[in-house]
């Protein structure tokens, strides 16, 4: 933002914005006015604004831009203050009609500050060019300034092999990438924007973070935008005594302890919900059909222990310190090299749900995937398909015939997929399961992979507006609570568990874990981006942002009753070894939609822009 | 009276895994995660005999409490 000003006028204040055309190589910059509270608080708030003034019925079309952009909080002292944001029409995300629906990705690392310090605020990638290219964004003496640079010495390169051959030339810079899944566009549906941490320029490892969902990283590649550089000075913002107290609060708060090392005392990452899961047999298994049996113990904390070194490390100076990285041990027992990340999707759906169960297979499963820069949930939930296809149908298997637990076909289909060999599961499981004609247990929702929770526990999925994502936090909402009427999920769904955006909005990762109305994030927001807002005004921002994302669903032509589903192995033949309460039937669901449409389709009244104004 | 008292994930490796665990016959569940000596915050769900239980409910004989700690994530 060009103004700190301490107002909730949102008029008043104005961000930054460069227009690239990829086409013509022009860059365009403009002092934008802030039109609602949406665009002042960022993130998919305001780039979903944008997305919903086009027309847009492919996803691989020279209109359909790559939006690049902050949340208020991103570049400040807040800790976690530093996600990034791309925004686009999906390639994987489809509705019945074949339109693409509107998606968001974000990721952590240092990227998003740096590019917030450049000075910009929201790029917005147009058209495509027709050559390899890279951005370079950075600060110049006159303000942001921004390049187009030849990218062949790129090609072909891993996301973290990209980012480290631009550290050479750009010491002072951090870095978002694509991989071969995004250069293979055509083939390859869910590539991912992998985005630098300090870790990994320093150590050189691939410690990257990654804006997976939803194929932000495909559509970069379509466009031929090979990376994004963010060239800028650090400006750490001051720690005043009142940004030392909001972070001593986040740290302290409930939500975010639990995503602390498990050394200090915190549950040590979203690894611990395998093991509290466990307890219901509520870890998906075999393409989300938990046996009822202990396979994934050894996936438990102190069983991985026992083989690899586990360090918590972090983003640039966040406390949370969520990454679990695991390595190798030495012979002598010291650290040995990086074997890969591991927390609960990956870990879930790279081990259990593909039937693998050992470690340091599943490290090497994960580590691949990465590499690749594919989504590991879009490509884990696939494959997991894959495997229970071949399962049932033994005499005309799929693709290499891999089943559960073979790790060898397993690792063939991940390296053909993202080298852009293997359409048939690099564009998704919707896809893939409208050819074979077996949809029950093709788990996603509206064209996006489920994550590591079953359906069977979370009929919240089905509004979840990045569809499949954990955008509705209502995953846990069975386990945790026990709550299964149709009230207390009508309830779930329409107040708190939309609200879960919010995060996607202003700069923060999630895993601060209070509520987006929260006093720690209305006092987040006036310390460090000196802008008053009351708890109330933010609440309803983000049930705007959120409404105005179902609102645009609709329109590119979601079906408010067929496409808002479960897979229907969930209802048709319910899992009798997960003893967690049965509930969802079809009649339940059916009785859901219509009370949750009764509570929100007045409210999406009038809240998409009209097309082309 | 006696029950028995699991614990999961963070709060096994604070504490134990399993263990027999005396109690008063109207002690409440909050009650009997402070007799443990664990924060009433470090837990997020509680299940008695398998099912979803409240802080202020009270349990019998030879019940099975289960103490699991917050979940989250996504
Ligand atoms: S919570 Fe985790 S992902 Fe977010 S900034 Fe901190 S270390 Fe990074």
């Amino acid at each position: 933002m060009s103004e700190k000003t301490i107002s909730n006028n949102p008029e008043s204040v104005v961000y930054k914005r460069c227009t690239v055309d990829l086409a013509s190589g022009t860059t365009t910059f403009a002092q934008v006015p802030c039109k609602n509270l949406e665009d002042v608080l960022g993130g998919f708030g305001r780039s979903f604004q944008i997305l919903a003034e086009r027309d847009i019925a492919e996803a691989y079309c020279p209109e359909n831009p790559v939006i690049l952009n902050t949340g208020l909080l991103t570049g400040t002292s807040i800790m976690t203050g530093m996600r990034s944001y791309f925004s686009g029409y999906s390639p994987l995300k489809k509705s019945g009609t074949g339109r693409p629906g509107a998606m968001w990705s974000t990721g952590s690392g240092n990227f998003g500050n740096k590019f917030k310090w450049t000075g910009l605020d929201e790029v917005i990638f147009e058209n495509r060019s027709d050559k390899p290219v890279y951005a370079l964004l950075k600060e110049g003496e006159n303000g942001p300034e921004v390049e187009l640079k030849p990218a062949d010495h790129l090609i072909g390169l891993t996301g973290h092999g990209k980012i480290m051959a631009l550290y050479q030339e750009y010491p002072e810079a951090h870095f978002a990438a694509i991989g071969p899944a995004g250069e293979n566009w055509e083939n390859n549906y869910m590539g991912a924007v992998v985005m630098s941490t300090d870790n990994e320029l320093k150590s050189g490892e691939p410690k990257s973070r990654f804006a997976g969902r939803g194929g932000m990283g495909s559509l970069m590649g379509y466009k031929n935008l090979l990376a994004v550089v963010a060239l800028s000075s650090d400006k750490l913002q001051k720690i005043t005594p009142e940004i030392r107290d909001v972070n001593r609060d986040i740290l302290k708060s409930g939500g975010s302890a639990r995503f602390q090392p498990a050394s200090q005392g915190g549950g040590g990452g979203t690894w611990a919900n395998i093991e509290v899961l466990q307890v219901f047999h509520a870890v998906p298994l075999n393409n989300f059909r938990p046996k009822g049996n202990d396979d994934v113990e050894r996936l438990f904390r102190d069983e991985v222990e026992k083989e690899f070194d586990i360090a918590t490390e972090a983003c640039h100076r966040c406390g949370i310190r969520c990454h679990n990285n695991l390595f190798y041990k030495n012979e002598d027992g010291s650290r040995g090299k990086l074997a890969a990340k591991f927390d609960f999707e990956p870990l879930i759906l790279f081990g259990s749900n593909l039937g693998v169960h050992e470690p340091a297979k599943v490290c090497d499963l994960i580590h691949r995937c990465d590499l690749l820069g594919m989504d590991a949930i879009s490509l884990g939930t696939t494959i997991s398909y894959v495997l229970d296809y071949n399962e049932r149908h033994p005499e005309k298997p799929l693709f290499n015939g891999a089943t559960f637990g073979d790790y060898d076909k397993i690792t063939e289909l991940i390296e053909d997929a993202g080298r852009g060999k293997l359409p048939g599961i690099a564009r998704g499981v919707k896809r893939l399961s409208e050819e074979t004609g077996e949809t029950s247990y093709a788990m996603h929702v509206k064209g996006l992979e489920l994550p590591a929770y079953l359906p069977d526990t979370n009929p919240g999925y089905m509004f979840a507006i990045a569809g499949g994502h954990m955008s509705m936090g209502t995953h846990m909402m069975l386990a945790k609570e026990g709550k299964h009427s149709l009230e207390e999920w009508t309830q779930a769904i329409t107040t708190g568990g939309l609200l879960q955006v919010g995060y996607d909005m202003i700069g923060l990762c999630k895993f601060v874990g209070v509520g987006i109305g929260h006093d720690i994030i209305v006092r987040a927001l006036k310390e460090a981006a000196g802008l008053e807002i009351a708890s109330a005004d933010i609440v309803a921002a983000v049930r705007r942002a959120y409404l105005r994302g179902l609102a645009l669903e609709l329109r590119q032509g979601f079906h408010e009753e067929k496409e808002y589903t479960l897979p229907a192995q969930v209802m048709d033949a319910p899992n009798p070894k997960v003893t967690l309460p049965k509930f969802i039937t079809n009649e339940f669901l059916a009785e859901l939609r219509q009370r949750v449409w009764s509570v929100f389709k007045p409210e999406m009244e009038g809240l998409l822009p009209v097309q082309g104004e | 009276m006696q029950i028995k008292v699991k614990l999961y994930a963070s709060l096994r490796r604070q504490k134990f895994d399993e263990a027999d665990w005396e109690i008063t016959p109207d002690q409440k569940i909050a009650s009997i995660v402070e007799q443990l000596g664990l924060a009433r915050q470090d837990v997020g769900t509680v299940l008695v005999n398998g099912l979803h239980a409240g802080w202020d409910e009270t349990v019998a004989e030879g019940d099975v409490v289960s103490l699991l700690p917050r979940m989250g994530g996504g």
